[in-house]
């Protein structure tokens, strides 16, 4: 049957926890406070350190929280990241991103600063400020950084935040035996899609949608082993998805993955979550990393990465490269399915479409198609947020007459 | 019809088929031996990448599999202007440089913006009845490409 206008109001027919108001993918303010308390607060990956294999080597990293931000390897071979400031005239200090400085020198009145952040020269000093400013009175404002997890670059703008050991917890210990050699970036690319940055990492928390992904319904949900692959959470909104044999000989065309992964079963597959929007993603021969940049309620950036090991011979890496983009490049089978997903969620969603829920409602024992890594990631957001998820302004409590009519109905 | 003629031609039909999605025709214009790849450099990783790669039959897979995705159904218009055409007498084949750019035209409303440019790095056969494609390469200068597409440009 259909729905009247006061039925497609109505809460849900679950409890709380599996549904969210679509609010949260729509509205400025609560947008403006994920940058603070969530972004503003949470280790980020804004990098890998093979993309920083010689000292004086950057990169920019637009942080999700709002700042722009350089990491650059030192002479010491250690990265550091600050802010993409200039603390004079507030001028962006490196535009390009990616490049060599071994000094950071801004364009507009070339005060300079090395590679740890200290200031080497202020133009004309002496004469401009006397002994009133000097530069031992300012530098570049460092930022925790933090290698780790295959060789990621974690930043977190928060000095007094937790440390990424404490943050992640036990949630990559399925990973981290596979993580332990050195591993290289291969793929890069980025797209800008309007919508929510959240619902980009609900296709990463949930396979349900695999009905969308012709690919995935004959390599994977038509084989044995798919359902019985379990969610488990862990503290700080972080989720892993087990194992299981993917068929890729299954779908015409492909082939089963002749390159491995160390300690790997062959065709296995491992995908951790971490909150709030990075995906480890161990897919039988490479690691996909995807990181969602969030610029407005409706718009995000998402950066996707493939890796291979440090190791791997010209051959190896051609057919770990053959193998992440035939489903993941721009033009894979997948990708452009996520997206396209994620995009008409972001059409359908816009602030006065009239939308009013997303339900996550399915249990099934936190195998495959529960949402259960959907309501973990959401109770995580509820709880930094200070906010219900399924009502984050507070509607039932203000009207709870109303609440109660809306259920009823 | 002069040679250099005869290859223009063959470029620009081979854009005209992808855009009506023609791709049995497309392939027609291919060499038994075609191989084609996408490429683009990625200055962030300071990497050569190679976004989709195929042989004709690999190709043909990948066309015959389209309606059991789903895609985004917005016409793309390739649009290539043949810059340079260099001649190997010796192996009868020619390498040949085209400008391309490619829009993409919404299908609610028909506003068209850019979707892609780059060039083709085409390798053409030039010992049958007709130049064939034997070798393409769709070097990208873009590298975002929103959504990207199932579709080979």
């Amino acid at each position: 049957m259909s729905l009247d206008s006061t039925q497609w109001h109505a809460k849900p027919k679950f409890p709380e926890t599996h549904y969210v108001d679509t609010r949260l993918y729509t509205d400025e303010t609560l947008f403006r406070e994920e940058q603070e308390k969530i972004f503003g607060k949470s280790w980020i990956i804004a990098c890998h350190e093979s993309e920083l294999p010689n000292a004086y080597d950057y990169r920019t990293f637009q942080h999700p929280a709002g700042t722009p931000l350089i990491v650059v390897r030192g002479e010491d071979m250690k990265i550091r990241s600050f802010y993409n400031i200039c603390p004079h005239r507030g001028n962006t200090l490196l535009y390009d991103p990616v490049g060599s400085a071994k000094r950071i020198q801004c364009i507009f009145h070339a005060w300079s600063y090395d590679t740890t952040g200290r200031c080497l020269e202020i133009s004309r000093g002496k004469q401009g400020y006397q002994d009133r400013f000097k530069c031992e009175d300012t530098g570049l404002r460092e930022v925790r950084t933090t290698v780790g997890y295959g060789g990621f670059v974690w930043v977190n703008t928060d000095d007094n935040a937790l440390g990424l050991q404490e943050y992640i917890g036990d949630a990559l210990g399925m990973l981290e035996p596979h993580m332990s050699m050195p591993l290289e970036v291969f793929h890069y690319h980025k797209a800008v899609v309007n919508t929510n940055y959240k619902l980009w990492h609900d296709t990463n928390s949930e396979f349900y949608h695999d009905y969308m992904h012709y690919f995935n319904r004959i390599t994977g949900m038509l084989q044995p082993g798919y359902f019985e692959r379990k969610y488990v959470g862990y503290p700080h909104g972080h989720a892993s998805v087990g194992s299981m044999q993917i068929r890729y000989d299954a779908y015409e065309g492909s082939k089963e993955r002749g390159v491995g992964w160390p300690g790997l079963a062959p065709g296995g597959w491992i995908l951790i979550d971490i909150f709030p929007g990075m995906t480890y993603n161990l897919r039988t021969s490479l690691i996909r990393m995807d990181t969602a940049i969030p610029l407005g309620p409706n718009k995000v950036v998402i950066e996707f990465r493939g890796l291979g090991l440090k190791s791997d011979t010209p051959e190896q890496r051609a057919e770990r490269i053959r193998d992440h983009n035939v489903i993941w490049g721009p033009f894979g089978r997948n990708l452009h399915e996520d997206l396209l997903g994620v995009y008409g969620q972001g059409r359908a969603m816009r602030d006065r479409t009239d939308s009013k829920w997303v339900i996550h409602g399915r249990e099934e024992d936190m195998t495959i198609h529960d949402e259960g890594g959907m309501r973990h990631f959401y109770a995580e957001w509820s709880r930094v947020m200070g906010r219900s998820a399924s009502d984050p302004f507070g509607d039932d409590r203000a009207a709870p007459e109303s609440a109660k009519t809306r259920a009823a109905a | 019809m002069t040679e250099r003629h005869a290859i223009a031609e063959l470029v620009y039909r081979s854009c005209m088929l992808l855009d009506q999605k023609d791709f049995a025709g497309f392939l027609a214009l291919c060499d038994p031996a075609f191989h084609y790849a996408i490429t683009a450099f990625s200055p962030e990783i300071r990497k050569e990448m190679t976004w989709l790669e195929h042989d004709k039959a690999g190709l043909k897979l990948l066309f015959d599999n389209l309606p059991k995705h789903n895609s985004d159904h917005s016409p793309l218009t390739r649009q290539a202007i043949v810059y340079t055409v260099e001649p190997d007498e010796g192996a009868a084949r020619a390498r040949v440089v085209s400008a391309l750019t490619v829009y993409k035209t919404a299908l609610d409303g028909g506003i068209t913006e850019l979707f892609a440019v780059g060039k083709l790095l085409d390798a053409v056969k030039l010992d049958g009845e007709r130049p064939l494609l034997v070798d393409r390469n769709v070097r990208l200068d873009t590298r975002m490409l929103g959504i990207g597409s199932h579709i080979p440009i």
